[in-house]
């Protein structure tokens, strides 16, 4: 057995390398993956990752709008220009798919087109019927997806066509599409609930070889549709729930390239996120994503997530800008009056709040103690404290000096906050109150008990 | 300030914010086991110092300080 000594260091080791606090620690890996396909190891390097174009795919506009009621079309396009800012001049957000069904999702398209944004690059959304291109080519598109679904529970139960049947269908409809000029995604629908084998390999492969026949940027996408959150990361799962070995097969036995592939979770087993990141790690470049996880029934992998674990696996920013997500939360519960749970990473109104009064110490001693990274700074959300009785002088000194917008030495020592800690209590052991303390509660004793701050650092 | 005023001082301002009799106040008193003092009363009892005094003290070190007697030095020590 390896024995371990301890190290007294002198200095603390607080490993910034991969807890810089300027960004969301960066994910790092030490070795290859290895996973059993037809009884062979095969080898995955997850660090390729790093140097790959993975990028984030959005439809906010179409499964997110498949989960509430739809969205006014200023909404979208206000959505839309915050998306453009917050993925970036590269393009890290690189395209969002609208529905084209009804006057008022082409108006929003052409609403959106006007702002003469790059990115997101705008795509469509049509079920698999050729009828359907004269909608996509009247919005002048250049790419839109259709619905190829790949189980037989859809294949058999839902459209009552033999695999032959829908296979010459979607195949009809992909020519179509280039006959139209325009570049067909074809969404896989269940397809981690499909015969792989005996359905889907060789659609795909049929799909690829009549690719054969067109450009480059014209050759058929594929979006990988877990539909009902079925998909599994674990190491060596079986098909056809196995991610790895899904993407693997349709990069190495269908010739489907990574900037071909796009991966389409939906959360009903709390995968959503992580097996999203994992098609990331596993070989395809494109994660379809919604704003806050919005979509049909659990969700989809949420945007803001995908855009974090993006910064955290390329170890930067790549010119995405993080504190829109913040803009984007207001904007969501002020306009469209739709409120996220509290405690939602990274946007819930609570996402870096401490009630527990040992948390508020930690944090008003040294605040990477008990925040993930600079919140302010990333996101214009600095860690707070809820009040309550639990919270403890420190809480209390903590909500008083962050509303004071109090730094270093500046900062008010618990016993300044003394009268108002007692004032807390008693609220809880006199009054028999049983609800957290408001920020407006507070500010009124700030203004009782030590008004010269509040005229000072408030009034104003 | 000499040392016999702090002291009388320090024992009026345990004895209003504990509410004791200031008779059970003695130099070796614990303000946690004898006088009773709980975590909040503490963190009184130092902003009352200070405010007695009109002083401000090291946070740390004065919660550290857990007698009387070690009180009324600790608070020489600003007064000099």
């Amino acid at each position: 057995m390896k024995t371990y000594e301890l190290q007294d260091v002198a200095t603390p080791n607080l490993l910034e390398d991969t807890f810089p606090y300027s960004l969301p620690p960066v994910i790092k890996f030490e070795g290859k993956i290895h996973e059993l396909i037809d009884g062979k190891i095969v080898e995955f390097d997850p660090n390729e990752v790093k140097t790959r174009e993975i990028h984030i795919t959005d439809t906010t506009f179409r499964d997110g709008q498949q989960a509430r009621p739809p969205y006014k079309k200023d909404q979208m396009v206000r959505l839309y220009e915050m998306m453009s800012r917050l993925g970036g001049p590269n393009g890290v957000l690189r395209q969002s798919e609208f529905f084209l069904y009804t006057k008022n999702d082409r108006e929003t398209i052409d609403a959106c087109r006007a702002l003469n944004l790059r990115y997101p690059e705008i795509t469509g959304w049509i079920r698999a019927n050729k009828g359907d291109f004269r909608l996509v080519k009247e919005m002048n598109l250049k790419e839109t997806g259709m619905l190829t679904s790949s189980s037989d529970y859809h294949i058999f139960h839902k459209q009552n066509q033999t695999r032959k049947q829908a296979m010459d269908q979607y195949v009809d409809v992909v020519q179509a599409a280039w006959e139209a000029g325009i570049r067909p995604r074809c969404h896989l629908e269940d397809v981690t609930r499909a015969d792989l084998p005996g359905f889907v390999l060789p659609f795909v492969q049929q799909l690829e070889r009549l690719s054969e026949q067109v450009p480059d940027h014209m050759k058929v996408k594929i979006r990988l549709c877990d539909t009902m959150g079925f998909g599994i990361s674990y190491p060596n799962a079986a098909e056809p729930r196995s991610i790895p070995k899904l993407i693997w097969r349709l990069r190495h036995e269908c010739g489907i390239t990574p900037d071909r592939l796009e991966w389409h979770g939906h959360n009903d087993f709390h995968k959503v996120h992580i097996n999203g990141v994992s098609s990331w790690i596993y070989g395809l470049n494109a994660l379809n994503t919604t704003l806050f996880g919005f979509g049909e029934r659990t969700g989809n992998p949420p945007l803001e997530g995908a855009i974090m674990e993006y910064v955290a696996l390329k170890g930067g920013l790549n010119g995405v800008n993080l504190p829109v997500i913040t803009e984007m939360v207001e904007y969501y519960e002020r306009e469209i009056g739709t409120h996220l749970a509290s405690n939602y990473p990274f946007v819930g109104k609570d996402f870096n709040t401490t009630r527990a009064g040992i948390h508020a110490g930690g944090l008003r001693k040294f605040e990477q103690i008990y925040n993930i990274f600079d919140t302010a700074a990333l996101l214009n959300r600095p860690p707070r404290v809820s009040i309550t009785d639990k919270s403890g002088s420190d809480g209390v000194a903590l909500w008083v000096n962050e509303f004071l917008g109090l730094k270093g030495d500046e900062r008010l020592t618990v016993m300044k906050v003394s009268k108002i800690f007692r004032w807390v209590m008693d609220q809880y052991e006199k009054e028999g109150r049983m609800s957290s303390i408001t920020d407006e509660e507070l500010e009124e004793q700030v203004k009782a008990h030590l008004p010269e701050y509040y005229a000072k650092h408030r009034k104003n | 300030m000499d040392k016999a005023e702090i002291k009388k001082r320090v024992e009026k301002v345990i004895a209003q914010v504990l509410k004791i009799d200031p008779k059970e106040i003695t130099p070796n008193a614990n303000f946690a086991f004898d006088l009773g003092a709980d975590s909040m009363q503490s963190i009184e009892l130092i902003a009352a110092f200070e405010e007695e005094f009109n002083i401000q003290m090291d946070e740390q070190k004065a919660r550290e300080v857990q007698t009387v007697e070690g009180a009324v030095d600790f608070i020489a020590g600003y007064l000099k």
